[in-house]
């Protein structure tokens, strides 16, 4: 037998052993190894267990007691605080509402605006470098500045937008913004879309630069328009980054809490409240249990609607 | 060194981990502080030494602390007080889970109302009832730190949540600055509009501050000095007339209002007032620092929306906030309790008050600053406690105040009363 041989032999021979310990019905024996081997993942296992698994598992145990957040008594309430979120409370479906309305906003505005910045700044020429740079500049502020500067923007008597709308002889449309009740969610997705759109572009301008020359040089060739070069060429590639720029989204304009604390105050008044400003009342308010029980419908959400996504938005170039 | 398989090795991980785990799922709340079933016990006395953890929630009043602190510390060999300074948002929802440990705040401070009540219940308080510091408050300005027969805070600053007056704004538009009832006051409002000034700056935009203008509008409206607690307890209601008649009042104001009152930040507000273009602020006194602090030079005057026909119970409204408490749990309550005797000395509660423009609830002070000189006639008017502080679930608290911002948007009272008795019943 070959050196060759002899190894591969070797190799099979473990394989050999399991098919002959099936046939005979018996199981494998475990393998020995150094206990002291098993300490390495300890710390792992005791950061995950403590940080991790224990508060999700409290929140799951608060959930279904009425702990106010501070005192040795309570009780256990079932699922109460559940069917009280979405039957006997109009501040929580309230905030639930807004947050839809929010991320459904959101979503649209910020996919659509990152993709036209991207498209447009695709070339790699001094002036598209330098908007990029721009574009990109506010995913670098943290979200209180940005709250604050939009603050400040929207301020009805000194604020920069009327300021403008005045300047160009608009007064008639200068208004009130964040207390006009109305509108006052639109105008946080607008900040919301302003501040994250530059991300989401550069996800863009990286699937727009993996799509060969030549295809759009023969689509040219063959007579096709800007349109239907962007039909069939640009949407199929850059499909997969749109599902990454959806889901990101999505899971970030659920948890817009310091962009609307930042903006609309402590506490948020009602057509500004979203789910995970609600939340943080519940617990200012002492309702430990009840808010741990919107935390998990609030987690919930978020997983099915990410899910939801992942199974709506299946978006892969043709061929693939 | 005996060996393992990895499957026991699997199965003792998992054992650990299932049984860190359930025992910390053991269950909520934990040990009660001390004193709950006995009631509680005075600070503990010996030695002022030690270091005392102070925590509140006036960042402003840091350097004023820091001095006292100074003056305390060389009064006493060995000790150290340190300050452990929140925001006021976080000290409103977090103080509690804070200070329970006596980790920090072995001395502290808390807000009137929620907070307090939540502080009494999981017996955080000593009492300092019979104190040598509680003897040195004015006897009525106390309640606000009294739970049944114990004095567990004393309540530190007095603050009138009164629109503040320009006094030259009023005197060029020849307006009445002491209105005796509702009509006395819009007519007021009307002269200082036709002088060319916005009558009122009222930051509706901020929950907190828009909301301070609510105890003065709801003290002669209601027919109970406790309204607010009823109306949580479902035995008054937003749609009855009283409050309908307040919030018929609230949308009387929307002429002398600023534009776009509801999206106006507090800053903005100020800004206004402090530039003379509005002649009232519908905040508080204790915004007076912050408005000479943007430049105001004006005599500044407080002026009370008296809402009732001539016969009103009440001439002002006032809040006895910053209540002072040594923790039950702390470690040095003697050096804590004494940096609370030393605070409430008139001398020393005089320099703060002094120093940050704010009144204080301690016998004997002497005011030099001219604002609080000014003001200080207003300690010995008949003033309402504040109101809206009597509110213990804070959405039921902002959705009865939400109903007067909703008016001055636009809804009619009897929508706006409409749906915020709905979350008021939702919560009974």
């Amino acid at each position: 037998m070959s050196t060759h041989t002899k190894m591969a032999a070797k190799r099979k021979a473990p394989d050999s052993r399991t098919e002959t310990d099936a046939a005979n019905g018996r199981r494998r024996s475990p393998t020995r190894v150094n206990p002291a081997l098993y300490l390495f993942p300890l710390p792992a296992v005791a950061i995950i267990a403590f940080f991790l698994v224990m508060p999700t598992l409290q929140a799951f145990q608060y959930a279904i007691t009425d702990w106010n957040g501070f005192s040795a008594a309570f009780n256990y309430v079932g699922l109460d605080n559940f069917v009280r979120a979405f039957t006997k409370d109009s501040l929580f479906t309230n905030a639930l509402t807004n947050n839809l309305k929010f991320v459904l906003m959101v979503v649209i505005a910020q996919t659509a605006f990152s993709l036209v910045l991207a498209l447009l700044l695709t070339k790699n020429s001094r002036g598209s470098i330098l908007l990029r740079a721009l574009f990109f500049f506010p995913t670098i502020l943290s979200s209180v500045s940005v709250a604050f500067i939009w603050k400040f923007i929207y301020d009805p008597n000194f604020g920069l937008a009327n300021a403008v709308l005045d300047g160009v002889g608009l007064e008639a449309l200068q208004g009130s913004y964040l207390g006009n009740n109305a509108q006052a969610l639109y105008w946080v997705a607008v900040t919301q879309v302003w501040f994250h759109a530059g991300q989401m572009m550069v996800v863009y301008i990286a699937g727009l630069q993996a799509i060969p020359r030549e295809l759009y040089e023969a689509a040219e060739m063959d007579g096709a328009g800007k349109w239907q070069q962007f039909k069939s060429i640009t949407w199929p590639f850059v499909a997969p980054a749109t599902s990454i720029v959806v889901a990101y989204t999505t899971v970030q304009s659920f948890k817009a809490f310091d962009l609307i604390l930042g903006i609309a105050g402590n506490p948020p008044k009602q057509s500004l409240d979203i789910l995970s400003t609600r939340i943080y009342s519940t617990f200012a308010n002492s309702e430990f249990g009840y808010a741990a029980a919107q935390s998990i419908i609030f987690m919930a959400m978020i997983a099915l609607v990410t899910w939801l996504q992942r199974r709506l938005l299946r978006l892969t170039p043709k061929g693939e | 060194m005996s060996q393992i398989s990895r499957r026991q090795a699997i199965a003792i991980l998992g054992a650990l981990g299932f049984g860190a785990t359930a025992a910390a799922c053991a269950g909520p709340g934990g040990t009660t502080g001390p004193g709950g079933a006995t009631g509680p016990a005075a600070p503990a006395t010996g030695a002022v030494t030690g270091k005392v953890s102070f925590a509140h929630w006036r960042g402003e009043d840091k350097a004023v602390f820091d001095e006292l602190i100074k003056r305390f510390a060389a009064l006493h060999d060995g000790v150290e007080v340190v300050q452990d300074i929140s925001t006021s948002n976080d000290y409103n929802a977090q103080g509690l889970q804070k200070v329970r440990g006596a980790a920090i705040g072995d001395a502290f401070a808390t807000f009137r109302g929620a907070q307090f009540k939540n502080f009494t219940e999981a017996g955080i308080y000593t009492e300092l009832k019979g104190s040598k510091a509680a003897a040195n408050y004015q006897p009525g300005l106390l309640t606000a730190g009294q739970s049944g027969d114990s004095q567990l805070g004393l309540p530190y600053q007095v603050v009138f949540p009164m629109p503040m007056a320009n006094a030259d704004l009023f005197d060029k538009a020849g307006a009445e600055i002491a209105p005796k009832d509702w009509d006395g006051f819009l007519a007021m409002c009307e002269k200082l509009a036709a002088s060319g000034v916005i009558p009122i700056s009222w930051p509706g935009g901020d929950v907190g501050n828009g909301g301070q203008l609510f105890n003065c509008m709801i003290a002669n409206n209601a027919p109970v000095d406790d309204m607010c607690a009823q109306i949580e307890q479902g035995k008054l209601k937003c749609t009855d007339d009283w409050f309908l008649k307040m919030l018929g009042q609230y949308k009387d104001l929307v002429p002398y209002l600023q534009p776009n009152a509801t999206g106006t930040a507090v800053e903005p507000a100020q800004n206004l007032f402090s530039q003379g273009k509005a002649a009232m602020l519908a905040t508080g006194s204790y915004h007076l620092a912050a408005v000479r602090g943007l430049g105001a030079t004006f005599p500044i005057e407080l002026v009370f929306p008296n809402t009732s026909d001539g016969s009103g119970k009440f001439e002002g409204a006032y809040n006895a906030t910053f209540i002072l408490g040594v923790n039950s749990a702390s470690k040095n309550q003697a050096a804590s309790a004494a940096w609370i005797d030393f605070l409430s000395e008139p001398g020393n509660a005089g320099y703060y008050a002094n120093q940050t423009a704010q009144h204080v609830a301690v016998n004997g002070v002497e005011y030099t600053n001219a604002d609080l000189k000014r003001l200080s006639p207003w300690l010995d008017k008949k003033t309402a406690l504040a109101a809206r502080f009597q509110f213990q679930n804070l959405d039921v608290r902002n959705a009865v105040e939400a109903s007067a911002t909703a008016v001055i948007s636009g809804t009619s009272p009897d929508q706006a009363a409409e749906a915020a008795q709905k979350i008021v019943d939702e919560r009974l």
